[in-house]
């Protein structure tokens, strides 16, 4: 069964010269009154002509450099951001992990966000908070419950993260980075973790520059650089490509 | 990408939205001693001055001055604090709007819901201070809850338009600081409608908000039945506004965590 499905998505950001955010500034630029230089933009293709498939229980690892358009491409299968053309198909309930956490505010305490974020994910209360004591165990965070989430260090909202994101039963998850900010028992637990997914049938998109994790679990990888898809098959190979492709001058 | 519609994802996503709630309640009180009293102090100072001031500096010469004000004014601060709340609906969350899909608008929904709470403890809370200051209650006081609920969809239609275009254009922020002081005065709060010139009259009075202030007016102080022309004004002027407000939203939507 397919998972995800990418057909024909591209996917174009503005950078701005500098920006405008005022409805003046915007008029300005529009009718060009002030010079152009200061209100115009270039285009940047952040994402060109990508077309791949997942099927439901593989493993997929995603590298390339930085700006290859790695995470840009997990927001889209979110929804978070929107493409510019192409479809987007994703069959199961999705769980991104993105960098620093997965939607949490700083302002409210752990267990409120446990509570928001798991109903984000279509949790009912109860379930919530019959499964907060786990949540809180996992990211061994017990202590701080009931302490603001900007008051906690960048590893401690990614443990928090991860571990919530788990207890949502998700079909499908989205991994961007967010291992490398948590320490090594950690990141034991979520490799363990993995390999529980792996035989419960999950699929993952794991996007990291942690090459010996690709290598470890995902069966296939894809390659982006600037912006497009280099290369898709199997691990060991994308890899050994991506590394010549490094040592190149 | 497939969309689900309004009302499904509303269905689906009602303990969010109850939670969301909450959280917004909670944070407007976080490190405020006097939380909640505070949303009290506010109407009951300005009620206060304004007496004085109508009634003895300018001798307006209304009676009951403080009956004939405050409840109005509960009615507008629902009005303003709720829309100009809602500018940040989008932008204070960007946490959440920029890691994780969940449909939008249920941000704004759930913004405005914490101030019709607010508002309807306002209005019970000082219920028993409007009646010991004179207030009569009679069959018509069932009305005040229908006149309110009209006006929420009033404040829903316009929250959708304000927190979509403030993520684009923080110019909003100022525009509709200025509308709601203009606001203020150009509807029947201070003063009553027999003020008006007549030739403005029609135009004066197709504005919502002087529906809805006048409607609450003739129920709690003349103790007369609003017209249906007050009732009506305000549900079809509430809803074009909901399906506009809606429509403008889910426009704007999809491009929100990139603008942030």
């Amino acid at each position: 069964m397919t998972a995800i499905q990418v057909e024909d998505l591209w996917k174009k950001f503005k950078i701005p010269h500098e920006k405008r955010t005022t409805i003046l500034e915007n008029l300005a630029g529009v009718l060009q009154i002030l010079d152009r230089e200061r209100f115009s933009y270039e285009e940047f293709w952040a994402l060109k002509d990508i077309n791949f498939t997942v099927e439901s229980g593989e493993f997929i690892g995603i590298i390339g450099e930085n700006g290859s358009g790695k995470t840009t491409l997990l927001e889209i299968i979110t929804r978070i951001l929107r493409a510019d053309k192409g479809k987007v198909t994703v069959k199961g309930k999705v769980a991104p992990i993105l960098q620093l956490g997965v939607g949490f505010h700083p302002e409210l305490t752990v267990k409120e966000n446990v509570i928001i974020y798991g109903s984000i994910m279509g949790l009912k209360n109860k379930a919530i908070k019959r499964r907060m004591d786990s949540i809180l165990q996992f990211a061994e965070l017990e202590r701080f419950k009931d302490a603001k989430l900007k008051n906690l260090s960048s590893g401690m909202q990614v443990r928090l993260g991860f571990s919530v994101a788990i207890e949502t039963d998700p079909d499908i998850f989205l991994i961007d980075e967010a291992l490398a900010v948590g320490d090594i028992d950690f990141q034991q637990k979520c490799i363990e973790q993995f390999k529980e997914f792996k035989s419960r049938h999950k699929t993952i998109l794991f996007v990291s520059h942690a090459l010996s994790l690709a290598k470890e679990f995902c069966e296939k990888t894809m390659l982006l650089s600037n912006g497009e898809i280099i290369e898709f098959g199997r691990t060991e190979e994308v890899i050994n490509h991506y590394l010549n492709r490094a040592r190149k001058p | 990408m497939k969309r689900q519609s309004g009302a499904h994802s509303l269905l689906e996503y009602s303990e969010l939205v109850r939670n969301l709630t909450v959280k917004e309640f909670k944070l407007r009180y976080r490190n405020s001693v006097l939380g909640f009293i505070w949303s009290l102090l506010n109407p009951l100072a300005m009620m206060v001055i304004l007496t004085l001031v109508f009634s003895t500096l300018f001798r307006a010469g209304i009676e009951n001055f403080p009956v004939f004000l405050l409840p109005p004014l509960l009615a507008w601060r629902f009005f303003s604090i709720s829309t100009s709340m809602s500018l940040s609906s989008i932008l204070g969350n960007a946490s959440l709007v920029t890691k994780v899909y969940f449909p939008r608008w249920l941000l704004v929904l759930s913004s405005n819901l914490a101030n019709l709470i607010g508002s309807s403890l306002e209005f019970a809370v000082l219920f028993p201070l409007l009646i010991y200051m004179g207030m009569k209650v009679t069959v018509l006081t069932f009305f005040l809850p229908i006149i309110l609920m009209f006006e929420f969809m009033l404040i829903i239609g316009i929250s959708f338009i304000l927190a979509a275009l403030n993520v684009y254009y923080s110019d909003f922020n100022q525009i509709w600081d200025i509308t709601l002081q203009l606001g203020f005065f150009l509807c029947p709060i201070i003063y009553g409608m027999g003020l008006i010139p007549e030739r403005y009259l029609l135009v004066y009075s197709l504005n919502p908000m002087t529906r809805v202030i006048e409607a609450i007016r003739k129920i709690l102080y003349h103790n007369v039945l609003p017209t249906l022309a007050d009732f009506m004004i305000v549900l079809v002027s509430g809803l074009i506004l909901v399906l506009a407000g809606y429509f403008i939203f889910s426009r704007l939507e999809p491009g929100f965590a990139e603008e942030i």
